[in-house]
């Protein structure tokens, strides 16, 4: 098995005046090579901060307490910020959200393409109009500025100059969220066509199960900063509380009444959907590791966790 | 309001010092009938350009003396302006002490003073101009003028902007076409330009309650325009917004509407512009006093105080500490620039 | 582009008209009859007021007069100045030169200064560089004009470093126009520092802040994504980007640079468009004050068009739509 992507033990803070708050909490997975791994999670489950990280592209108010991340093998926390240039954009590159607000007002999508290519032996003129292609886009859309073209077009663009270097991941941070339902199908046609042809690892995050579902070989579910439930759609159901009711299998409204939640200070350290869980019970009150299944899979929680090892 | 102060101090401790020296400022300038040793129009007619007065603890002896004092000065050269210490008497710095009456504020009646020394000696803090006044006594009255001039003319031009451009954002098509084709061309002037062009509209000599009202005018009606135009941005965004509309569909009149729902909410944007305007205003008069159009001897204001400096470099050489009126002006204007831009932030709703 | 400069001239017709109408209102409104005072005047020709009546049309209706003096305004032809005795355009002709070599060499040094300091203070945002220069920057923009301008021609009068007042001290007709060239410039330079210093305060911090707001934007993250060196991402992206509302300033302050213009001008004793309406204004000198006020404004109103045309040059989203 060869990892592309290994991440272990990762911790982020934010801080705050003084304080930090944790964002990521014991991050651990990996992602194969040639892999497509989506991962679900609402908007401020801490998605994007684990992308930028991954990037080495925090905001300065960010810091990494601790963890690895491990990039073909290789700590991209521990190396010079010169190093990280030469990997960024060549060996993982990234797509975001709103392809508007990505791509320079000021120049064209030729000069943004020239920029994403880094030192290459072959024609570059010839590079890029293959890469367009791959898109599905004419080479004299190389002229035009970003402001011209529409959200699919802004898109395909950042699609090509993530896959100009031909990177052995590419993580697609909510690519089609911005768009509308038909070219977010066509978006993600182009991806799992691009997958096929040149084999990367795809990094996928949203917030839509029902479409990781359909196009993951395995999902991981996000949780207030945690990985709550990793698992493969088409081998196995998820089984923690928080993915079905991200499925829409279990009732939001029913609570255990029971078990009221206190406002102790350790509530930190419990399982992070506590709160909210509608099978909590007294023992989950504590701290709660990530069981792997198998060498995919994995849960954290107690009550399945459990149940599955047995 | 609490909640206000509290998240000014929150978000920068030295916009909230602004804020209360300001304050401080304004009531000082306000009282200037008590804390002035001498009246604005006083004048020591042996001790022109006289420097700032020495204040002494050791007399000649070099005996300690609690209450500090000074001496009475004597010309030594006419020519050079230069004074010397006559130091056989010492005249002891006396608080609260007893002289003419003054009106303060028009009002209030008061024969006390703050401080002051016995004559013939004098106490200038910051030395005397060509008649022998009193600078700092003159920068205090003077403040009073230059303050309430740019307050006067700040709430004048508010309200002016934020009557047009409610009416000209709020009811739209021919009437809006008409304010802001007005406010457009009243942009185009310079400011500066357009200030002496309007004071060339009145004759030269004015009295002095005239020249005040002029100057409140002037400053006023130059403005009112930039702020129109953005009410004007402000309230088209706002009358679109569901509150409105329920009101209108209420059948509120478009008076009522546009007075207590929608002008309302242009507030904290208003605040803050009419912070950072004032600055604008208190170089506007000093710019018209220093160049002989406002304030007239012998009323003092941080303008006119430093117009005897213009094109005359004797007097300027001679006499430095008239351009503490300017410093006045500086200390001022920075406190409204870091109070302003610290509202700038603390009312953008962004923020909250 | 060729469309909206010319969208943008044809908007300028009724502002024009507008601004010269609003002149002429002002100048009417001024007490007293200054044709019967011209008359008065034993040093005006009866010559000089025949053509004067002949070409303002003085003894018509005030709104002919309006018609009379935007014909002549049209061939730039103000009148005559009273205290003068010669054409008020001679005497703007003049000024005006001096007026635009000092808000040149001003905003020049003031943007040469002021843009660099502020890349450096937006890059290090919050940092002891960047909280010191906005303290400096502060301080300059709460500095009135003539404050500075007076401790300027203080100091100046203690050390006598530099020429005051005037625009040359060589009066030698055989000296070399290099030689009158650095004379002039010598003289330029009190002004000029003193300008300079007030303007640079605003230009630092409205350029910082537009480095700063640049510099969080979501392409510049993607710029650094794609591993671009920091050279790139900061000069090629966030200052291309940065500088672009700055256009905008950069037309507008070619306006309002008249206004500190005018202050200095006085107190430096540099004869320029501010000194010449001050005089008018003292002296009552009405056909000066309009062609000086007309003049100002109209220089407003190039510096806003300059603006528009830069920044619809340098800004693709505006040039091509």
């Amino acid at each position: 098995m060869e990892y592309v992507l290994k991440i272990v033990n990762l911790a982020v803070s934010r801080r705050e005046r003084t304080q930090l708050i944790p964002v990521l909490n014991d991050i651990n997975f990996f992602v194969e090579k040639g892999e497509l791994f989506c991962l679900v999670g609402e908007s401020g489950s801490g998605k994007t901060t684990l992308a930028l990280s991954i990037m080495r592209l925090l905001p300065k108010s960010f810091v990494v307490t601790s963890g690895e991340i491990l990039l073909n093998g290789q700590n991209i926390l521990n190396v010079n910020e010169q190093s990280i240039r030469s990997i960024r954009g060549k060996d993982i590159s990234i797509i975001f959200q709103d392809p508007g607000a990505y791509l320079d007002p000021l120049f064209t999508v030729g000069v943004h393409l020239q920029e994403a290519l880094h030192g290459t032996t072959e024609d570059k003129n010839q590079l890029i109009t293959k890469t367009l292609k791959d898109v599905g886009l004419e080479p004299e859309i190389q002229l035009v500025y970003p402001h011209q073209i529409s959200g699919g077009q802004q898109q395909r663009v950042m699609i090509a100059m993530a896959l100009i270097n031909n990177p052995s991941i590419i993580i697609a941070d909510e690519p089609t969220t911005a768009l509308d339902v038909l070219t977010t199908r066509q978006i993600i046609n182009l991806l799992s066509k691009i997958r096929e042809k040149y084999h990367p690892a795809i990094f996928f995050i949203t917030h839509d199960l029902e479409l990781a579902m359909s196009i993951g070989i395995r999902i991981g579910i996000m949780y207030k900063g945690h990985i709550v439930e990793i698992f493969r759609p088409d081998r196995e159901k998820p089984l923690h509380p928080y993915s079905g009711i991200l499925l829409g299998n279990i009732d939001k409204k029913y609570f255990n009444e029971k078990i009221p939640v206190s406002s102790q200070t350790d509530i930190n350290d419990w399982c992070p959907f506590f709160e909210k869980c509608p099978e909590r019970e007294q023992k989950c009150q504590k701290k709660i590791p990530f069981i792997w299944r198998d060498s995919l899979t994995g849960i954290r929680c107690i009550k399945h966790g459990r149940n599955h090892q047995m | 309001m609490k909640n206000f102060f509290q998240r000014l101090k929150n978000h920068s401790k030295l916009a909230f010092f602004s804020f209360w020296f300001l304050v401080i400022f304004y009531i000082v300038s306000f009282l200037a009938d008590i804390l002035a040793p001498y009246h604005f129009d006083y004048q020591f007619r042996d001790k022109p350009y006289h420097p700032p007065t020495k204040i002494h603890f050791f007399d000649t002896q070099g005996n300690f003396h609690i209450r500090p004092f000074v001496y009475n000065t004597v010309v030594d050269d006419p020519v050079f302006r230069s004074y010397r210490e006559d130091t056989s008497k010492i005249y002891p710095i006396k608080f609260f002490v007893d002289g003419p009456e003054r009106k303060i504020l028009f009002f209030f009646k008061t024969k006390k003073y703050l401080f002051g020394v016995d004559k013939p000696a004098g106490i200038f803090l910051f030395g005397t101009d060509t008649y022998g006044r009193d600078i700092f006594s003159r920068l205090l009255y003077g403040g009073r003028i230059s303050l309430s001039i740019s307050i006067a003319g700040v709430i004048i031009s508010f309200t002016l902007g934020m009557i047009t451009g409610g009416i000209a954002g709020y009811f739209g098509g021919i009437i809006d076409q008409i304010l802001m084709r007005l406010v457009e061309i009243l942009m185009v002037f310079p400011s500066f330009y357009l200030m002496l062009s309007l004071r060339a509209m009145f004759p030269l000599n004015l009295s002095s309650i005239q020249v005040y009202l002029l100057i409140v005018l002037i400053l006023s009606l130059i403005g009112w325009a930039g702020l129109a135009r953005i009410i004007r941005g402000m309230v088209l965004s706002i009358k679109e917004e569901d509150y409105v509309l329920a009101a209108k569909s209420l059948g509120l009149s478009h008076w009522r509407i546009l007075i207590f729902h929608i002008l309302p909410n242009t507030f904290s944007y208003t605040i803050t512009a009419l912070t950072i305007s004032v600055p604008g205003y208190i170089i506007g008069e000093a710019a018209l006093s220093l160049l002989g159009l406002g304030i007239q001897e012998p009323y003092p204001s941080w303008g006119n105080i430093l117009s005897s400096t213009i094109g005359n470099l004797r007097v300027l050489g001679d006499a430095p500490w008239l351009l503490l009126a300017g410093f006045f002006i500086f200390v001022v204007l920075i406190n409204f620039n870091l109070l302003g831009d610290a509202l700038r932030n603390v009312l953008d709703p962004k923020n909250w | 582009m060729k469309k909206l400069i010319l969208k943008r001239l044809l908007h300028l017709i009724p502002m024009l008209i507008g601004m010269s109408f609003v002149s002429f209102i002002i100048i009417q409104s001024s007490p007293g009859d200054y044709f019967a005072q011209m008359k008065m005047n034993p040093e005006i020709s009866p010559e000089t007021i025949q053509q004067m009546r002949t070409s303002f049309g003085l003894d018509k209706p005030v709104i002919v007069q309006y018609f009379y003096w935007l014909k002549n305004l049209v061939r730039f032809d103000f009148g005559v100045s009273f205290a003068y005795h010669i054409p008020v355009r001679t005497l703007i002709k003049f000024r005006l030169k001096n007026t635009l070599c000092l808000a040149i060499f001003s905003l020049f040094l003031s943007w040469l200064i002021a843009i660099p300091l502020a890349v450096l203070a937006g890059y290090k945002e919050n940092s002891f560089t960047d909280r010191f220069l906005s303290m400096l920057a502060y301080i300059s923009i709460s500095l009135p004009s003539f404050f500075v301008a007076l401790l300027f021609v203080y100091f100046i009068s203690k050390t006598a470093v530099l020429p005051l007042g005037g625009t040359r001290s060589i009066f030698d007709i055989n000296a070399g126009t290099f030689v009158i060239f650095a004379d002039y410039m010598k003289h330029l330079l009190v002004p000029g520092i003193v300008l300079c210093f007030v303007n640079t305060g605003w230009i630092f911090r409205l350029m910082r802040n537009n480095f700063v707001e640049t510099f969080n934007n979501p392409y510049i993250l993607a710029a650094w994504a794609r591993g671009l060196p920091a050279r790139s991402v900061i000069f090629k992206h966030t200052l291309r980007n940065a500088m672009n509302p700055m256009f905008t300033i950069l037309g507008m302050e070619i306006g309002t640079i008249l206004n500190g213009a005018a202050l200095t001008e006085i107190i430096c004793g540099w004869p320029g468009m501010g000194s010449l309406i001050l005089e008018a204004v003292l002296s009552h000198d009405l056909y000066l004050v309009m062609g000086s006020l007309v003049i100002s404004s109209f220089l407003l109103i190039i510096g806003n068009l300059i603006g528009d045309i830069l920044i619809a040059f340098f800004d693709p989203r505006i040039r091509i739509t």
